[in-house]
């Protein structure tokens, strides 16, 4: 029962008081931005995680000594790999080198060079390749932003690494990863595992973790149980306990979104008490006279309805249309800070486009309807009275 | 049709537009998964690199609760991400629980 007449009157109503309207309006608008941006940005991460979970290795083994992990003996790959059900066994050499220079942190991972179809398979994530220089051992292959920060430094061909014992390694710059791939690339140097080792002065003998794949996904549980038992020193990491990790990154109970919520809320909750606390004199004498000249109380509440969806509505439009426009075309400004921190490896912010109806529905419920029926209420409780109570 | 009808029509139309226009732009922003499954696969690192700071951060699905309280067991940590970024479930599966053969 959509009435034009009334509808126009709340508009005409909303000009009236239009410095008070536009103030309830920018705040709204901020608000609903705010949240909607969080939410965005944090719904791609998620998303762009469980695109990948997939590709992970189906069971991860870490060593732990007094409850840091530390390296294990590469003799338990053999043992791991007389499991059966375990199709491959990797041991895997990788960590972590701080470049004092930039103060930044690279992950250095190691591969085996000579294992079947790896450098064809690599050379598709790799961007201005070079065959040449990658077939010598000492060359690496670095994600975009460590690139970017070794030219900054004057190492735009090869890098030193100072190893353990204060030598230098110098190792050539054979590729950089494709930017496709830089939310998982920015950070990681790809060089072969004798140079990991060298650069870590790890043994021979030893590995950071070893890797399994399962074809099977039904046996996952069993053979980690099977791990455990034969290796109790071991933690046993799944690919499931992975995807559990991957949807709880975020705590939405706490920190930073804590804060955010308490805020929002507090906010809102002043917008809420200002309009539900009563009408003013001005708006008590309107309906008073709406009453006095023939209109019915559903009438007067029908267009407080109005007023306020119009109100809300048109606030929340804009705000959810400006924050996908500012998270995924101008890469969050400013509030990305909150998820990189104080990293000087900072990756370009490109998320994938997600729209979670979910999400869009929950901003929606907890504020629209909410400040309708705070608008709408106490114009209730006025148009209930007599016109000239109300107008005297 | 008063004449604040018909700007709130226009304010109206133009959001909806400029929504329009925004989804079909992103949505033809294909990026290539095939790359990112490919290089998570050869790689087998979990977690993003969207924050580095910290190696508990930016590994956090594998990291141990040694690495949280890496300096001092209770000084709090300080860098501004993990108030961000929740400690990982895994934190606790420590092989200190061995089942029974």
């Amino acid at each position: 029962m959509f009435n034009l007449f009334l509808f126009e009157y709340a508009l005409s109503s909303l000009k009236r008081r239009g410095a008070k309207n536009i103030f309830i309006f920018v705040i709204f608008f901020i608000l609903i931005f705010l949240l909607s941006s969080i939410f965005f940005i944090s719904n791609s991460m998620k998303y762009e995680l469980s695109q990948t979970v997939d590709a992970l290795p189906d069971i991860t083994i870490q060593k732990l000594e007094a409850g840091r992990e530390q390296n294990i003996d590469i003799d338990r790959v053999d043992k791991l790999s007389e499991i059966p059900g375990v199709s491959e066994v990797s041991p895997r050499v990788w960590g972590y080198y701080y470049f004092k220079n930039a103060g930044a942190n690279f992950v250095v991972v190691g591969v085996d060079r000579f294992s079947p179809n790896y450098k064809k398979s690599i050379q598709k994530v790799v961007d201005k390749f070079d065959s040449v220089i990658f077939d010598n051992n000492d060359t690496m292959i670095v994600g975009k932003g460590v690139k970017d920060i070794l030219e900054k430094n004057y190492y735009d061909k090869y890098f030193n690494f100072i190893k353990p014992n204060g030598d230098l390694k110098k190792i050539k710059i054979a590729g950089t990863f494709k930017g496709s791939t830089v939310l998982e690339s920015n950070d990681i140097i790809l060089l072969s595992n004798e140079n990991a080792r060298e650069i870590f002065g790890m043994k021979d003998d030893e590995v950071t973790d070893i890797t399994l794949r399962v074809p099977n996904p039904k046996e996952v549980s069993k053979i980690a149980s099977k791990i455990t038992i034969m290796y109790p020193d071991c933690r046993v990491i799944t690919k499931n306990d992975l995807e559990i990790s991957y949807n709880n990154i975020f705590d939405y109970k706490s920190g930073i979104f804590l804060s955010l919520f308490i805020v929002a809320l507090f906010t809102f909750f002043i917008i809420i008490y200002d309009k539900s606390s009563g009408l003013s004199s001005d708006e008590k004498r309107e309906i008073g006279v709406q009453k006095a000249v023939g209109w019915r109380i559903g009438d007067i509440l029908l267009q407080k309805f109005y007023e306020a969806g119009i109100l809300s509505g048109m606030a929340f439009v804009l705000s959810i249309t400006f924050s996908i426009f500012y998270v995924y075309i101008l890469n969050a400004p400013i509030l990305r800070s909150v998820f990189t921190g104080y990293s000087i490896l900072k990756p370009a912010f490109k998320l994938p486009f997600v729209v979670d109806l979910q999400t869009i529905m929950l901003i929606f419920f907890a504020t629209v309807p909410l400040y309708i029926a705070a608008t709408i209420v106490p114009s209730w409780f006025a148009a209930t009275l007599d016109a000239d109570e109300v107008i005297r | 049709m008063n004449k604040n009808l018909k700007y709130f029509i226009v304010f109206f139309i133009v959001i909806l537009s400029f929504f329009a226009i925004e989804m079909i732009v992103l949505s033809s922003r294909g990026v290539d998964v095939n790359d990112k499954r490919l290089f998570v696969s050869k790689i087998g690192l979990p977690d993003l690199a969207v924050s580095t700071e910290a190696k508990y951060v930016r590994h956090r699905s594998i990291s141990d609760i040694f690495s949280i309280f890496n300096e001092n067991p209770v000084s709090v940590s300080y860098f501004v991400t993990t108030f961000t970024y929740a400690p990982s479930t895994n934190l606790n599966n420590t092989p200190n629980i061995i089942e029974e053969k």
